[in-house]
């Protein structure tokens, strides 16, 4: 595991913190913040996410954890603090799966897919597009995005981050709207991603999800980072009661 | 570039699957410029004003022999002021709570000196200060003119009369009284029996004299008819109401539809389609590196500028063709479709930054549009009140593109010197377009947050 996340200000190093050389970081956060006027959102964060990573970000709602993920997607400016990355972290190698889908309503699935594989500069759009329909089962008869049940909504909103083979994933809740067909379709493509030594960070609700993909687990409340460690560890942590 | 093209042709994409909306984005506009025309036009021919008559003037008033049907007249004078009769209180009343602009006051012994036709009577008119005062004064001086007019017809009517008993003779009377006249053409005739009749060579060299004077005196007073016109009206004015542009077809209501259409439909369509943009979730996936944000404000701008020609080109088809169809002069409806377009790239783009602007600001679609209407709404029409009538409204007009596209408009298509004129209103669009780019972009963070 070459996950380390530590909540700001602590003294001790992370138990895993002497695997870290062993594989390059992908995108780090150094002290990241962001507030709305008085309203934190979140306290000042400071975390690294390495090739071949799964981390799980959990915590109950409003803890921070879409906000983090923006942040670390490039959508959204810190407060205060940085990022750093071994790749443009505003390049094309960060894919974002927002928990709403940011998707134009007006067009069809396929439009979307083009329009956005055109932005993203990515080499004969219509045959990605073909490529992306297939690949997670997405319909091409026509009808609007804003037509579309939330699943298949979902589904293409997880189709347009994948267009540019990011090397980050970063799903936001991805599976809130999915049955289980189409879970187990968005995990093997996520796989598939921390295969090619890229890493996946997701948010989830899902105590199932986390036991069966997380490799590390980072516990948010209340916009502070309380908890960071290995799945083992957290289960082994009080802040396991956050699904209590 | 290339970014901007895609997400340009999503944009229109999007508009053309809203056939609804945009079919009332085009009629709307349209019927609110010729509604707008309308109340601008008569607001400004009619103004309200009290009229009262502490002479009792009678239903029939005679002066100079020609009977006057007053309330006939005053129907003449509604055509361009709505005389309203009332008592001198409620009018000071009204007067000063603005339900009348003005009040015309008929004094008392106005009808026995109009009939003496010795000295002229006065009409008295009490105005509100500032707002529409000039105009109600030129309105009224307009409506006196119209009465001293008919007035002197009856008074040269008159006094040819009375020409006319010097010359042919007869019985006259001045002021009541009556009176006998022999007449220059009886006078020339008697002393033409004495020159002949009289044995008195110096008596018939004296007829002779007077027969020569008479004789002149009747050549004079013959050509008094035209004479008297002529001095009464030193300068004629012809009116011929079919020579220009019917007043649907006119350079001002074309100006203002094209003002009009693009004002509204460039500033709602551009708050819509940024804010949309945060609405659909899509702006932190664009902002992610894909799409910077002054290219995406530039793209709504691109969009409005766009429609603008788009919906300006149909516009001005439609005038030139009915100009053409009606054989109207005044204008240059064809020939000038280039300087046109080049006014409606700017003030499409003017409207779409100010648009960006409010949208940015309001930050959801339905919001925007509805902000968008609210604001556009009283700078449109700060932009329809004439200069010159409140001063600082027309200073508030001028940050807003309307006016100048305006201006921009009718100089482009009827000036026959327009270059002055469409530089200085160029180049107010490009400065007003500039800085609502500028603070729009400015805002774009909080599209973000």
């Amino acid at each position: 595991m070459v996950l380390a996340l530590r909540r700001v200000g602590r003294p001790s190093p992370s138990p895993c913190q002497g695997r870290r050389t062993l594989k390059p970081t992908l995108l780090s956060a150094r002290e990241v913040s962001r507030r709305y006027g008085r309203i934190v959102a979140l306290a000042p964060t400071t975390l690294e996410v390495r090739a071949g990573d799964a981390l799980a970000l959990i915590g109950p709602n409003g803890a921070g954890k879409s906000t983090l993920l923006a942040i670390l997607a490039g959508a959204l400016d810190p407060s205060d603090g940085s990022l750093g990355a071994a790749v443009d972290r505003r390049g094309p190698k960060i894919g974002w799966v927002p928990q709403r889908p940011a998707l134009y309503q007006r067009l069809s699935p396929r439009e979307n897919l083009e329009l956005f594989a055109r932005l993203e500069k990515v080499p004969g759009p219509s045959g990605v597009a073909d490529r992306f329909i297939g690949l997670l089962d997405l319909p091409d008869d026509g009808r609007l995005t804003a037509e579309l049940s939330a699943g298949n909504q979902q589904r293409l909103n997880l189709a347009v981050a994948l267009l540019a083979k990011p090397e980050v994933l970063l799903l936001d809740e991805p599976t809130a709207s999915l049955d289980p067909r189409q879970r187990r379709l968005l995990w093997e493509v996520a796989t598939q991603v921390r295969e090619r030594e890229g890493a996946v960070v997701f948010a989830t609700q899902n105590l199932d999800e986390l036991e069966r993909f997380a490799s590390r687990v980072a516990v948010l409340v209340g916009g502070e980072l309380v908890f960071e460690g290995t799945l083992e560890e957290f289960k082994a942590s009080p802040e396991a009661d956050v699904f209590a | 570039m290339n970014k901007i093209g895609f997400l340009l042709g999503k944009d229109l994409r999007v508009l053309r699957r809203s056939p609804i909306l945009l079919g009332a984005l085009i009629v709307y506009p349209l019927v609110f410029a010729a509604l707008v025309g309308a109340v601008v036009r008569y607001a400004n021919d009619r103004p309200r004003i009290a009229f009262v008559d502490l002479d009792r003037l009678p239903e029939t008033l005679t002066v100079g022999g020609q009977e006057f049907n007053v309330p006939l007249v005053l129907d003449q004078v509604n055509d361009s002021a709505e005389l309203i009769e009332m008592e001198q209180a409620e009018a000071d009343r009204k007067l000063g709570n603005g339900e009348v602009v003005a009040e015309i006051i008929v004094p008392r012994g106005f009808a026995s000196r109009l009939r003496g036709m010795v000295e002229s009577p006065t009409l008295v008119l009490k105005t509100a200060r500032g707002g529409l005062s000039n105009r109600v004064e030129q309105q009224t001086q307009a409506l006196v003119y119209g009465l001293n007019r008919r007035l002197q017809e009856a008074y040269i009517k008159a006094n040819l009369a009375y020409v006319r008993l010097i010359v042919d003779g007869g019985t006259g009377s001045f002021l009541g009284d009556e009176f006998d006249v022999v007449g220059l053409t009886r006078a020339g005739e008697m002393l033409a029996e004495i020159e002949r009749t009289t044995k008195d060579p110096a008596t018939a060299e004296r007829a002779h004299e007077l027969s020569i004077f008479v004789r002149e005196a009747k050549l004079a007073l013959g050509a008094s008819d035209e004479s008297l016109r002529a001095t009464a009206n030193p300068i004629e004015l012809q009116v011929d109401t079919g020579a220009g542009r019917t007043w649907l077809l006119s350079a001002q209501l074309q100006a203002y539809a094209l003002a009009l259409t693009l004002a509204f439909i460039c500033v709602l369509l551009a708050a819509a389609a940024i804010a949309s943009e945060r609405d659909e979730n899509v702006i932190g996936r664009l902002s992610r590196g894909l799409v910077g944000l002054s290219s995406l404000v530039a793209v709504k701008v691109v969009l409005a500028a766009l429609v603008a020609v788009a919906l300006g080109l149909v516009i001005a088809l439609v005038f030139g063709i009915l100009s053409t169809v009606f054989d109207v002069t005044g204008g240059e409806p064809w020939a000038r479709l280039p300087l046109l377009v080049v006014g409606l790239v700017l003030a499409g783009a003017a409207f779409g930054a100010f648009g960006v602007l409010v949208g940015v600001l309001a930050r959801e679609a339905r919001t925007a549009v509805l902000v968008a209407f609210l604001a556009a709404l009283p700078l449109v029409l700060l932009g329809l009140l004439p200069a010159g009538t409140v001063q600082a409204a027309h200073w508030i007009s001028q940050a807003f593109p309307f006016a100048h596209a305006v201006d921009f408009f009718q100089s482009a298509l009827y000036d026959l010197d327009p270059w002055k004129a469409l530089a200085r209103e160029a180049a107010w669009l490009v400065g007003l377009g500039a800085l609502f780019f500028a603070a729009a972009r400015l805002g774009m963070r909080r599209l973000l947050a």
